[in-house]
């Protein structure tokens, strides 16, 4: 009577297995082991983010970005000799993308960034305590976080006017909108 | 608050269909095969609709561009079970693609025709589509938004620049490629602004104005009344 009982057992835990490793995201592993900590430590995020001010997508830095401190090849660690290799090959760093929205959800950081000025942590966790990089998004974020935080958002109150707030900017906070047109397109 | 319509001269419109296929290439339309043709399955937001004149066969053919009409009071959003269909603040009639589920009501309920439905996977993410436009699956229904994305963008770069959208900002695709200008698209609340003027004018008819949709585009023409 032991042998079924192996076999379902054994099948039992492939099947757990499988699902696992159908189900659970995969690992990223980028090709250079970087700190955010020591750079958030010396830089804003959007020192190297640089596109997050200026359209919907952040985007990883270029080589240039990188270069502009690390040209000089004095480093000693081996991550930097790591880019500094891709560098005089004249290549980019071949990051890995971590965060995706679903297809159907078109986000702008130059929004979120600039004219809201929501911290970048608020959605991406503390990435600035990290001493290497994510293998996963830190927050599994669903649309409950988005609409928790523009419903928060309330029109400009006319004490506010007489303060001296900018009227573009009283329409601004007034368009901090939770209708599905504008997220969803 | 803006209320965004649109005027179409049917008196300046030629029939060339710029708009129909600027409209395609914004959307990300997809092209449904001959196939799919033949059981009037084809997926158009934009339809230049013709007209023959009965009495003379020979005589002109007239043109009606088509695009959804934006109705202020909609009779589609009043059948949708699941709020995937419904006028926003601005007027615009919304579809979220993300929420319809197919049961197709709306398309029963809309009077003209504006609205179409995927029946299969007509076509996938890739190159050469428009990336503010999601790719619509098989089994939902799609129509014409205005190119709303546009007034999203728009909206965007006006307040990073700390100032009001202009008018002329936002323009959807079909009034931008119209090469006799026929479509004119602008905010109707705005009384100074060109459409306001133009809905205004005594040429200015609507579609089935009877049924009560209060349509937001608005038709031009010196002819006897049609519709």
């Amino acid at each position: 009577m032991r042998g079924p009982g192996v076999v379902a057992l054994i099948a039992l835990g492939l099947l757990a297995w499988g699902a696992w490793y159908l189900l659970a995201e995969p690992a990223i592993s980028q090709p250079i082991q970087f700190p955010h900590k020591k750079h958030v430590e010396l830089l804003e995020c959007t020192d190297c983010h640089t596109r997050a001010t200026k359209g919907p997508v952040a985007g990883r830095p270029s080589m240039e970005t990188c270069l502009s401190c690390h040209s000089s090849g004095e480093g000693n660690s081996v991550e930097e000799k790591k880019l500094l290799a891709f560098a005089e090959r004249g290549l980019e760093v071949p990051w890995k993308r971590v965060w995706r929205l679903p297809s159907h959800v078109f986000f702008s950081h130059r929004t979120h960034v600039v004219v809201a000025k929501v911290k970048c942590q608020s959605c991406h966790g503390p990435m600035e305590t990290l001493d290497r990089p994510p293998a996963r998004p830190l927050k599994t974020l669903s649309m409950n976080d988005c609409i928790a935080c523009h419903e928060k958002g309330v029109g400009p109150s006319e004490e506010d006017e007489q303060k001296g707030a900018k009227p573009v900017e009283a329409v601004a906070r007034r368009r901090i909108s939770t209708d599905c047109n504008v997220c969803h397109r | 608050m803006a209320l965004w319509g649109m005027v179409i001269d049917l008196d300046r419109c030629t029939g060339c269909q710029a708009c129909v296929m600027a409209c395609k290439a914004e959307n990300n339309v997809p092209a449904v095969g001959p196939k799919e043709a033949s059981r009037e399955r084809i997926i158009s937001w934009m339809q230049v609709l013709t007209e023959e004149d009965k009495e003379h066969p020979d005589g002109k053919l007239r043109f009606l561009p088509r695009p959804c009409l934006h109705c202020d009071d909609p009779p589609c959003t009043k059948v949708c079970p699941v709020y995937a269909t419904y006028r926003d603040p601005e007027g615009i009639v919304a579809q979220i693609y993300a929420r319809c589920i197919g049961c197709r009501f709306c398309m029963a309920a809309c009077p003209y025709n504006a609205k179409y439905f995927n029946w299969h996977t007509y076509q996938k993410e890739g190159p050469g589509q428009n990336p503010d436009v999601s790719v619509r699956q098989k089994g939902i229904v799609e129509k014409c938004t205005f190119c709303h994305h546009r007034l999203q963008k728009a909206r965007e770069r006006a307040l990073a620049e700390h100032r009001e959208i202009e008018p002329g900002e936002y323009v959807p695709a079909c009034a931008e490629a119209c090469p006799a200008r026929a479509i004119v698209f602008g905010d109707l609340s705005d009384p100074s602004s060109e459409v306001s003027k133009l809905a205004r004018s005594p040429r200015a008819f609507r579609l089935q104005e009877e049924l009560g949709t209060k349509p937001k585009v608005i038709y031009l023409t010196e002819g006897e009344a049609r519709g």
